[in-house]
């Protein structure tokens, strides 16, 4: 058998991927990823075709054609406005989440789909991923989106397909009035825009003469507890940040939640009773009504303590930041907390 | 001499080389990128699907109005070819490409570890990717680029998540039980710190878990042609590393003293595994049992050389994928389901049927 | 250096250490080509730890390995693969690769980048198989093979890698007896015919004896014995090195050593080198008086012998529960010149002589007549004997014995305690071998 001689230099062939290639391969899969987001970026269309430039409420730049006909809208708080603003007609899509896992009915409620008359046809899956197709089905000529899934996933759709998007989620309450406006540029309503402006204006200073009145006669504000779920282990409540918060603020509450460290904290038991509300609101719709706070901790306690000022209102009040937050929900918050003020 | 150079017949099921079924593989994948633009969620005739698209693959030269006879819906017969095309095809495309990035990945990494349960996502890849696209939602990083900094995000933290088990991997307590346990204690302390990123950003938490689920949808062909890139690249140098995986199953002892570095080879090889995993999630998020499960089928169908069960698991990683999205489809019509949710489905009994046929004889030997 | 004459295998001044541990400790070993050498040692001894040094697989705490002339952590791990081969002790294949495969693996370090096996490969291949006698299982799955066969195969994956060395790490430990005697004559076959160069770490000293040219004994990191097998072999090195106290034979039929064990000697209770112990120390005695002087030398950590005692004494029985090696003799009878031959064995090796107040007769005067030949070269010491008592029945040649050894520097010592003061006090008594 032939035995291999170790006094002959070792051949020359290397037994391994040798370094060199490594990283020649390494550097070709950058160049290539490299060049692929060059190319991209650089290919970008320039704005889609329109006149208006808008800044929208994340920072980016769009150009949006005047009055488009064909609006797929994203978020009920945006669909509010339109309805408002009587731009109903102009919307084609609204978001819904998988047919088959409760399509229109888990974003919109009942009153809602009546309301706005919305049908399924009009869906544009929105979660639990986003639907391309359905979006390009409806051939929309801009998008409006309020808390969107992926805000990666929407550039995409500006970038690919050059449809303008508008990203609307407003920060304050002054946003929303913000935007409002917006929207009456955009759809060249401004009768519409400045009258909903105007409402949305004088029923956000009723709320604050209201609060001028009361910290003149040194009236405490009373003390509340917003909860918008519950489970076994206690309540989940608005903390600072949080629309929910701000709107208790104006209606001249003292939340309890006001100093959480989180935005949407949970409160137990415990802290609730220990806090001792005047008032308990529970939000109600989609699925959550007074039996689900039932079987939170100490709940018969907190309602008897409360001698009948528990009280239910739609949580979409607390949580969209829309025209009906404001004209709906706000003086309801009042009319809950101040019985017997005039608002 | 009287030696024959044939294997003689005997009662091995052995590596049991089947090298023909790897064309076999190639062609059906070929047939499912075909013909899968058919299903999706806005209903478009079969035939419409095939004209448009070889309408757009012969530049316009077939087929001058594809559309002809089909019922169009409101974005006309353009709106049409951009559903079939810029967003069904490049979605089966990705689908390919990252279900082969993963099968070849997963495939390296059961090599590596000697171990039938690992999947490309054993080195704290996914924690480490979900931390990148995190940050980049948290903080709300370049929101007009976010499209294209949200993959490079990610791909930027798997890999410096592969990147420290590497270095771990380098140092002399390189042995495989260390890179295991320290792929499990990174995870663990990455997934610690995306949990508290999450708490204080609850829009952020969802655009996350969108992106966890995995997602096929919504990018172009640029982005298509990054990841493909990429994985080719990184995924045919892994192909070439198949009989040094093979010799490694007899144990790094026993490997290096046939010749082969046995550390060098595995840094290596945990690196371009890491490199090609983390591209396919990069654009499209964590998408479980394609890696795990691709290796397996490749074995019991091409036999056990290393050598074709690395390319054969980026063939079957990439229909299996490919089936998922298209039986999601067929399932759940006019839904779009996160293919995360779906590959869990399909694979999960697809493994417990393959580890119940196991059982008596040996593909992957006894533990 | 590396011309047809040079080493195959050179380790020089090798210390290799794990953490507080020594496994090896200034090795030097040269093995030229074509011997066959048995590694052979006590559990721990570092037998794996050299062979691992020689393979590449650890860096040594200081020196250096060499294959064939060159530094083995300096040679690429391909080219280490051509150089030297390794059959472990056992491997546990995870798949059941048919055997010719198996085999095949060894091709590794002679392929190119991306080159599949050739015909040539898989020829070489079919030979090893043949040379190992499985060449019609060739198509067997390696885990459906018997454990001598699995060993063989691992065997022609070695020859078939065609490195000039071959290292085995305990290839027979899973073997039956017919295999263990197949798969060394193989081995040796290969060294003779084929000239190549064996290092194989073996348990079985009797195999080690009848196949190797050459044994290497290693104790606690160290080479303490290294030689042909008929030089290295003996009684004495299996109780020192191994504790175990044996006989030696000479195997008629092949002319090799051969030992039968008995027991185990009784660990030294202090200090760590339980087979090592201090000494040995050969106490002279009879008829009980010995006893006190073997046990105290036992428990202070030395080695005895004994010598040389009728059957049936009880210091025999003592020396024995002690595990010391002894010269006896028939119950009764004279002193006879076997046994004188072998009570001058143990005196020689003896680093200190003890004489205990053993009552003298014509029968057992020949143990002083032998200790009085290694006056001056041994210390020795002599217990008192108690005035008054008569213990010379030997016509006073006794007494005259001992005066003469008092005369010629043995030391009186009053008792146990003084005794092993007196040892302590001597360097070469108290050191350890």
């Amino acid at each position: 058998m032939h035995l291999h001689d170790p006094s002959s230099t070792p051949p020359p062939v290397r037994r391994t991927v040798p370094l060199a290639w490594f990283v020649v391969g390494v550097i070709v899969a950058a160049g290539v990823s490299v060049a692929g987001i060059a190319t991209s970026y650089a290919l970008r269309p320039g704005s889609p075709s329109g006149p208006l430039s808008i800044t929208d409420d994340l920072g980016r730049h769009d150009t949006v054609p005047a009055d488009p006909a064909r609006v797929v809208v994203l978020g009920p708080s945006i669909m509010d406005s339109m309805y408002r603003l009587g731009l109903r007609s102009h919307v084609v899509g609204v978001d819904c989440y998988a047919p088959s896992l409760g399509g229109l009915s888990s974003d919109y409620s009942a009153d809602q789909v009546a309301l706005w008359n919305l049908s399924s046809s009009m869906c544009v899956e929105t979660g639990p991923t986003f639907d391309v197709e359905q979006l390009l089905a409806l051939g929309p000529q801009l998008v409006l989106a309020a808390t969107i899934v992926s805000v990666a996933a929407v550039e995409q759709i500006t970038q690919t397909y050059h449809i303008p998007v508008v990203m609307l989620q407003p920060a304050t309450l002054t946003g929303v009035i913000l935007n409002d406006q917006l929207l009456g540029e955009i759809f060249e309503v401004p009768g519409a825009s400045s009258s909903l402006v105007s409402s949305l204006q004088s029923a956000l200073s009723r709320a604050a003469s209201l609060q001028d009145n009361l910290t003149a006669n040194g009236t405490p504000f009373p003390t509340v507890l917003v909860t918008y779920s519950a489970d076994g282990n206690g309540y989940w409540t608005f903390g600072p940040g949080t629309f929910g918060q701000s709107l208790i603020e104006l209606a001249s509450g003292a939340s309890i939640s006001a100093n959480a460290t989180l935005p949407y904290p949970e409160l137990s038991g415990e802290q609730v009773l220990a806090s001792n509300p005047e008032y308990l609101v529970y939000g109600t719709g989609f699925g959550i009504n007074e039996s689900t706070y039932a079987g939170g901790p100490f709940w018969s306690q907190l309602i008897t303590t409360q001698g009948g000022h528990a009280v239910g209102m739609d949580s979409n009040y607390f949580t969209e930041p829309d025209p009906t937050m404001i004209l709906v929900g706000l003086p309801q918050l009042i009319a809950v907390l101040h019985p017997g003020s005039s608002a | 001499m009287g030696a024959t150079a044939e294997v003689p017949t005997g009662t091995a099921r052995g590596l049991g080389r089947r090298p023909w079924v790897l064309g076999l593989l190639l062609a059906l994948l070929g047939v499912g990128v075909f013909f899968s633009p058919i299903l999706g969620t806005v209903s478009v005739s079969p035939d419409t699907v095939l004209r448009i698209l070889l309408h757009q693959v012969s530049g316009g030269a077939l087929f001058s109005d594809p559309c002809a006879g089909a019922s169009v819906p409101a974005s006309g017969c353009s709106g049409l070819i951009e559903i079939v095309w810029d967003a069904r095809l490049s979605e089966v495309m990705l689908a390919v490409v990252v279900g082969a990035g993963l099968g070849i990945s997963g495939g390296t990494l059961q090599g590596v570890f000697r171990n039938p349960l690992a999947d490309p996502f054993l080195l704290g890849i996914s924690s480490g990717g979900t931390l990148g696209a995190a940050v980049v939602v948290v903080f709300r990083i370049g929101v007009s680029e976010q499209n294209l900094l949200l993959p490079l995000f990610a791909f930027v933290g798997a890999i410096a998540t592969g990147a420290v088990i590497l270095v771990a991997a380098r140092s002399r307590f390189g042995s495989v039980e260390t890179l295991l346990l320290t792929g499990v204690a990174l995870s663990s302390f990455l997934s610690a710190v995306l949990s508290l990123l999450l708490l204080y950003s609850p829009t952020g938490s969802l655009q996350v878990d969108f992106w966890l689920l995995g997602n096929l949808g919504s990018l172009d062909w640029t982005q298509d042609g990054i990841a493909f890139g990429v994985v080719l690249v990184a995924g045919t140098l892994l192909a070439t590393y198949g009989r040094e995986l093979n010799l490694l199953q007899l144990g790094p002892d026993v490997a290096q003293s046939l010749g082969v570095d046995s550390r060098k080879v595995r840094v290596r090889l945990l690196l371009l595994a890491s490199v090609t995993t983390a591209a396919a999630v990069a654009f499209t998020g964590i998408i479980g049992f394609v890696g795990l499960v691709s290796p397996h089928v490749v074995r019991r169908i091409a036999g056990n050389d290393y050598r074709l069960v690395l390319p054969g698991a980026a063939l079957v990683g990439g229909g299996f994928l490919l089936t998922a999205r298209d039986l999601s489809l067929v399932a759940f019509p006019g839904t779009l389901l996160p293919i995360g949710i779906f590959t869990s489905f399909a694979g999960a009994p697809f493994f417990a049927y393959l580890l119940f046929r196991r059982r008596g004889a040996s593909t992957m030997g006894t533990p | 250096m590396t011309g047809p004459t040079g080493s195959a295998l050179r380790l020089r001044g090798v210390t290799v250490r794990f953490g507080e541990r020594t496994a090896l400790q200034d090795v030097n070993l040269e093995v030229p080509r074509g011997q066959f050498v048995a590694l052979t040692g006590p559990n721990g001894s570092g037998k794996t730890t050299l062979l691992r040094a020689a393979l590449g697989f650890l860096t040594p705490d200081a020196g250096s390995v060499e294959l064939f002339g060159s530094e083995v952590l300096r040679l690429s791990v391909a080219e280490r693969a051509r150089r030297v081969a390794w059959v472990p002790q056992e491997e546990n294949p995870r798949e059941d690769a048919p055997l010719l495969d198996y085999v095949l693996y060894g091709r590794y370090a002679h392929l190119g980048w991306l080159q599949g096996e050739t015909a040539r490969d898989r020829e070489a291949a079919v030979r090893a198989l043949r040379a190992v006698g499985l060449e019609e299982r060739a198509g067997d799955g390696i885990l459906s093979v018997s454990g001598g066969e699995k060993q063989r195969a691992i065997l022609a994956r070695a020859l078939v890698q065609e490195a000039p060395l071959v290292l085995l790490d305990e290839p027979t430990s899973h073997l039956d007896i017919a295999h263990q005697l197949d798969l060394l004559s193989r081995v040796r076959e290969l060294s003779g015919e084929r000239g190549v160069t064996i290092v194989a770490a073996l348990h079985d000293l009797n195999l080690a004896a009848r196949f190797s040219d050459r044994i290497v004994v290693l104790s606690r990191g160290r080479r303490v014995a290294d030689g042909v097998p008929a030089d290295v072999l003996s009684e004495e090195l299996l109780a020192r090195v191994w504790g175990v106290v044996a006989d030696l034979r000479r195997d008629p039929r092949t002319g090799a050593p051969y030992l039968l064990p008995h027991h185990l000697v009784r660990p030294a209770p202090s200090g760590p080198g339980t087979f090592l112990g201090k000494g040995p120390v050969h106490v002279v005695g009879g008829g009980g008086s010995g006893a006190p002087y073997l046990r105290a030398l036992s428990e202070a950590g030395y080695r005895v012998t004994a010598g040389a005692l009728h059957l049936l004494d009880s210091d025999l029985e003592t020396a024995e529960s002690l595990g010391a090696l002894t010269a006896v003799e028939v119950p009764f009878a004279p002193i006879g010149d076997e046994v004188r031959e072998r009570l001058r064995t143990l005196l020689e090796a003896a680093t200190a002589i003890v004489v205990a107040p053993f009552p003298v007769g014509p029968s057992n005067l020949p143990n002083l007549e032998e200790v009085r030949r290694l006056l001056g070269r041994v210390p020795i010491l002599l217990v008192d004997r108690p005035t008054g008592e008569e213990w010379d029945f030997a016509g006073g040649r006794a007494r005259a014995l001992l005066a003469e050894l008092r005369r010629g520097g043995a030391r009186p010592v009053a008792g146990a305690a003084e005794m092993l003061e007196a040892l302590a006090a001597e360097p070469a008594a108290s050191a350890s071998q």
